[in-house]
């Protein structure tokens, strides 16, 4: 049985690695020989099987084949249906992770519990989802791990460093960055900053609307139609730009398929930076969030480490290098230290100290004595970055006379102003009648390792009392009991 | 020297947030859009509040603003944004991306492109 094994759930990528006896973490390759495993999933027609990886990528039917997952994880509506069953998020990344497993422990022996990985800005909801999918597909979750902080604990094992390391990881989908700071064999993280939606597939978008301009401005036609051969040739923007990773110049010749005639695309390296530029930009403002959470300059940082197959784009390196003054460094195979680190994470777990990822709190009016402004904003209890895990209590007062249920709020993000924060539940409390406005409300909330919450809520007059873990309602979100029977099911589902 | 006081905003939102709804699914391996089933009441208001044109008008920048002070308005516009999104209400996503590319925009016109 393997002991350690941790797990990189991709949006583009997955990959499963184990801690061999030495202590090095290893990547273990699925049945088709791929050390890594395309996130896709593709559902066959004519037999009753699920395809998981480069069959299903390749498959050529886009109807019937689910891409990029992972974006979906923290939509509550979201759901995907084909031949008129509905899954959830939840689900699709079970068929990847039960295809890893399966696979993998061919290999190593049996899986059972497993560290699986997550972009830093994942929310409450998609951590709850990514847990849901572990069980689904009969993997017992020890501890969900931020991305970078895997990558960062496979960097300093490899390299044995020391001091404040930035971790840039710019992966298909999601871009993360965070800080720590490594002593010895301990590792602290200082600060976690994530954005949503910015990663290759963004660029690989953006050269196929380059490619549909000047298949155009040649042909008078429209490149694609239909989903089918937008799919084809959005495989061969992303092949364009992994060359222009490294040549200067892309010849690429594209059809649309309605005989409209052949186009020559033409592409430079400098015209896909240009493209790209703005997104860069928005990479660099969030290096530089990170940088003012953590109250650093950029001359305390000692390493910059990169991490995600986006770091290959040359540009990348430059621009970093511009705001740094140091080279950049690869982490290694800038594709696999994710899960490598996650493997080597389930062990060393009890020596690395995160952070909350998030603020949590609730709706407040505020007053201030001394100035005497009042203000409806968001309170925050645990502040992001708190170390976890935390417990953290603040004392509130009712707002009316004869208030009979109290209701709180659950907020999640750090912005004063309420209308920039998710309202992710609620928690009501009945107390006795005939009470005068004012009277305390603890409010407490406790953060765990993997990084979810709960809450709770005291009267202190009445010493009465309610806690609640924060639950999630939507079409896409599966009920405790929906998760069991979906778990038997899954079991018997033929996963290729 | 501050007195909090608990609002229940999800109390005005119980009329909002039981009201059926449809539930989009996504057909033929393509993305929906969720609609509703958010707690936040002021995603309304935030998606249909009048906006100014340009860039720097959305940024609330100003002639006179220095560029210490642009700077610090633009980290806080990004950081606010950014966190937006990843809210769970889709027309503060759609409002923070539009958001985030005037906020670029302003970055490198007035400070250079990367």
């Amino acid at each position: 049985m393997a002991e350690y094994v941790g797990i990189d759930l991709g949006t583009t990528l997955s990959g499963l690695a184990y801690l061999k006896p030495d202590g090095n973490p290893e990547i273990v390759p699925n049945s088709d020989g791929e050390r890594l495993t395309p996130s896709v999933v593709f559902f066959e027609a004519h037999e009753d099987v699920k395809l998981v990886g480069s069959a299903a990528r390749d498959g050529g039917e886009p109807d019937r084949t689910v891409f990029q997952i992972k974006r979906y994880m923290d939509d509550p509506e979201y759901l995907v249906e084909i031949d008129g069953k509905k899954w959830t998020p939840a689900e699709i990344s079970a068929l990847i992770l039960a295809k890893l497993k399966r696979d993998c422990s061919k290999i190593i022996g049996e899986i059972k519990e497993v560290v699986i990985t997550v972009p830093a800005n994942f929310n409450e909801l998609a951590r709850k989802s990514t847990i849901a999918a572990a069980e689904m597909a009969d993997l017992k979750v020890k501890r969900l791990v931020n991305e970078p902080t895997a990558a960062a604990v496979y960097y300093a094992h490899s390299q044995g460093v020391q001091g404040r390391i930035l971790v840039y990881d710019l992966g298909g989908g999601t871009l993360d960055v965070t800080i720590l700071h490594v002593e010895g064999d301990n590792i602290r993280i200082l600060t976690s900053e994530g954005a949503r939606h910015l990663g290759g597939s963004n660029f690989d978008e953006m050269l196929l609307e380059a490619y549909a301009e000047q298949y155009h401005q040649q042909t008078g036609a429209k490149l694609y139609t239909d989903e089918r051969h937008r799919r084809r040739v959005l495989q061969t923007t992303e092949d364009a730009k992994k060359m222009l990773s490294k040549l200067q110049r892309v010849n690429d010749t594209v059809a649309n398929d309605k005989n409209d005639g052949i186009a020559r695309i033409d592409l430079t390296r400098e015209s896909f930076e240009k493209l790209i530029r703005q997104m860069l930009t928005r990479t660099v403002m969030l290096v530089e969030q990170a940088l003012d959470s953590a109250k650093l300059k950029t001359s305390e940082i000692d390493h910059v480490v990169l991490v995600g197959g986006s770091t290959r784009i040359p540009k990348v390196k430059t621009v970093l290098e511009k705001l740094f003054g140091k080279t950049p460094k690869s982490c290694g195979n800038v594709d696999e230290c994710v899960a490598l680190g996650a493997a080597l994470f389930a062990k060393r777990s009890a020596r690395i100290q995160e952070v909350c990822n998030a603020s949590y709190g609730t709706v407040a009016m505020v007053y201030n004595a001394r100035t005497g402004e009042e203000k409806l904003m968001n309170s925050v209890v645990i502040p992001k970055n708190t170390p976890i895990p935390c417990s953290r209590t603040q004392i509130y007062q009712t707002s009316e006379d004869n208030e009979r249920v109290i209701e709180v709020d659950i907020t999640q993000g750090e912005d004063e102003d309420a209308k920039f924060v998710d309202i992710i539940g609620r928690i009501t409390l009945e107390v006795p009648p005939n009470r005068p406005k004012g009277c305390e409300i603890a409010v407490t909330f406790s953060y765990d390792e993997n990084q979810r919450v709960r809450a709770l809520v005291v009267d202190k007059l009445s010493g009465r009392s309610r806690e609640v873990a924060v639950s999630y309602k939507g079409a896409g979100v599966l009920t405790e009991e929906d998760l069991k029977r979906k778990s038997a099911h899954l079991r018997t589902m033929r996963i290729e | 020297m501050f007195k909090k006081i608990l609002q229940s905003l999800s109390r005005s939102q119980t009329v909002k947030t039981e009201t059926p709804k449809q539930v989009p699914v996504k057909t033929s391996g393509q993305a929906t859009q969720r609609t509703g089933g958010v707690l936040n009441p002021f995603a309304k208001l935030a998606a249909t509040a009048a906006r100014p044109q340009t860039p720097e008008e959305l940024c609330q920048i100003t002639a006179k603003m220095s560029k210490d002070q642009i700077q610090a308005q633009l980290k806080l516009l990004y950081r606010r944004y950014n966190r937006s999104a990843s809210s769970l209400d889709s027309n503060i996503r759609h409002e923070a991306d539009q958001m985030l590319t005037a906020i670029v925009t302003v970055r490198e016109k007035i400070f250079g492109e990367i």
